[in-house]
């Protein structure tokens, strides 16, 4: 056998163009929350089998035409090997929940937000990874036309339309009037400006909840799509 | 026990979707966007400064394409975990595979710098949230991975880009056995294994559907909204 010296020496290897670093771990989902658009309409129903009652309509589009979203709460995969999605609904009364087949749902989007508006204290708070990054006085429903109290979500954002009495952002939510049933386009509860500022904080609307201009602005720049509301 | 498949099978997505449950029909997203993107953005971009100093078009296309499947694969496993329906061996693979994954992601980004084409959006259809549609759909993954770098590694130009996918190829094989073993099939099952040309990974992904458009969530019209 021929010794080591003996041998032609081999070519080194090239350093690699990449430097892979370590593996990446993903932080905490304990602020998690998860939507999807619906992409079929489809019969949202009390349990995860075609045969339960139906709960609500859903369609893809939103009165804003917008795509329609809920919320992913769970699932689950049926007898036959179907997935099921249980969703948090747009629908009256409001806190409804459902199931729906996962076929009728686009892609998972996650967020780590959640707006609280506090229906006492009369504010809005954003947490971001359960921190606290935004918060601001807001106007809610007079007592006629309270807003809803439950838990909802921001299913859109409004910024191409010239109305002083909305300001420039306006945020729809999954929450409805309970009382105004017949108001256009389904008496949906928004998250708006004003151009009444001197108003706020108070009970002064419809059921909306109004920011002062510079308020929603600022809140526009944290806020994404598929946020979780809790109105208390 | 691992059940013995017939010599020379070889998982893809095409065998293992017989059933048609990771496509449905009636896609709704712009095919060939995702990875036919990638050699486009590579010619489009070809005159702008980058990173990636050195590196021939070609060898930029080519990282592209590479770069298109590791997100597809890295958002499949993010997915899997942050869902949580996973569950026990398959959920701790996801966890380290998708932790992988993710690491390929950032060196190739921070190789091509502007050259880089932009993670698209995914929806897997439920095969993330789904015990033996994961399994499945990671074997398909994981084997497509390794064919398709093995696909190009004859047309890699440089030899640090060659190093570098080498050195991925093998950890690809690893994960390919690791998910193979826990979907029940031999994790090794040929003696030789052949590389996939890019057009038939192409048509193979976009088969699935998992690329979509984004949903549009900005209105246009006034609000409604009870104010």
């Amino acid at each position: 056998m021929a010794s080591p010296s003996a041998s032609p020496a081999l070519a080194a290897s090239p350093a690699p163009a990449l430097r892979i670093g370590q593996p990446v771990r993903l932080r905490a989902a304990r602020y998690l929350t998860h939507w999807a658009p619906v992409v079929r309409s489809v019969a949202a129903r009390s349990a995860p089998t075609v045969t339960a009652p139906t709960v609500a309509r859903l369609t893809t589009q939103t009165p804003e035409q917008t795509a329609n979203l809920v919320l992913a709460l769970g699932r689950t995969t049926d007898a036959k090997g179907r997935v099921w999605t249980r969703v948090r609904l747009p629908v009256l009364p409001n806190n409804t929940i459902g199931w729906v087949p996962r076929a009728a749902l686009g892609g998972l989007s996650a967020v780590r937000t959640r707006l609280v508006v506090d229906l006492e204290r009369l504010t809005a708070t954003l947490y971001r990874g359960g921190r606290r990054v935004f918060r601001a006085p807001v106007g809610v429903g007079r007592s006629q036309w309270p807003t809803p109290r439950g838990e909802f979500y921001i299913r859109n954002r409004l910024s191409s339309y010239r109305s002083p009495f909305y300001g420039p952002i306006a945020f729809g939510t999954s929450a409805r009037s309970a009382v105004l049933t017949d108001w256009p386009a389904g008496g949906f509860v928004g998250i708006h400006g004003t151009n009444r500022p001197e108003l706020l904080p108070g009970r002064v609307s419809h059921g909306c909840i109004r920011m002062r201009n510079p308020d929603i602005l600022r809140l526009a720049r944290q806020l994404p799509i598929g946020t979780p509301l809790t109105i208390r | 026990m691992i059940p013995q498949l017939p010599a020379g099978v070889d998982v893809t997505l095409d065998q293992l979707d017989r059933d048609g449950a990771l496509r449905e029909a009636g896609s709704r997203l712009p095919r060939g966007r995702f990875l036919g993107l990638a050699a486009g953005a590579a010619v489009a971009f070809g005159g702008l400064a980058s990173p990636a100093r050195g590196v021939t078009k070609g060898d930029v296309a080519i990282l592209n394409y590479a770069l298109s499947l590791e997100y597809l694969q890295s958002a499949f496993y993010t997915e899997t975990e942050r869902v949580a329906a996973v569950k026990g061996q398959a959920a701790r693979a996801a966890r380290v595979v998708g932790a992988v994954e993710r690491a390929h992601v950032i060196a190739f980004r921070n190789l091509l710098g502007r050259k880089a084409i932009k993670r698209p959006l995914f929806d897997f259809r439920g095969t993330t949230e789904d015990q033996q549609a994961f399994l499945k759909t990671a074997v398909a993954f994981e084997d497509l991975a390794v064919a398709a770098y093995k696909g190009q590694a004859h047309l890699i130009e440089s030899d640090a880009v060659l190093a570098a996918a080498v050195s991925i190829h093998s950890v690809e094989a690893r994960h390919a056995a690791w998910v193979r073993h826990l979907f029940g099939i031999r994790p090794a099952a040929n003696a030789f294994d052949e590389g996939k040309p890019r057009a038939e990974i192409e048509r193979i992904v976009q088969s699935t559907s998992f690329v979509v458009a984004r949903s549009r969530t900005r209105g246009r019209g006034g609000p409604r909204f009870t104010g």
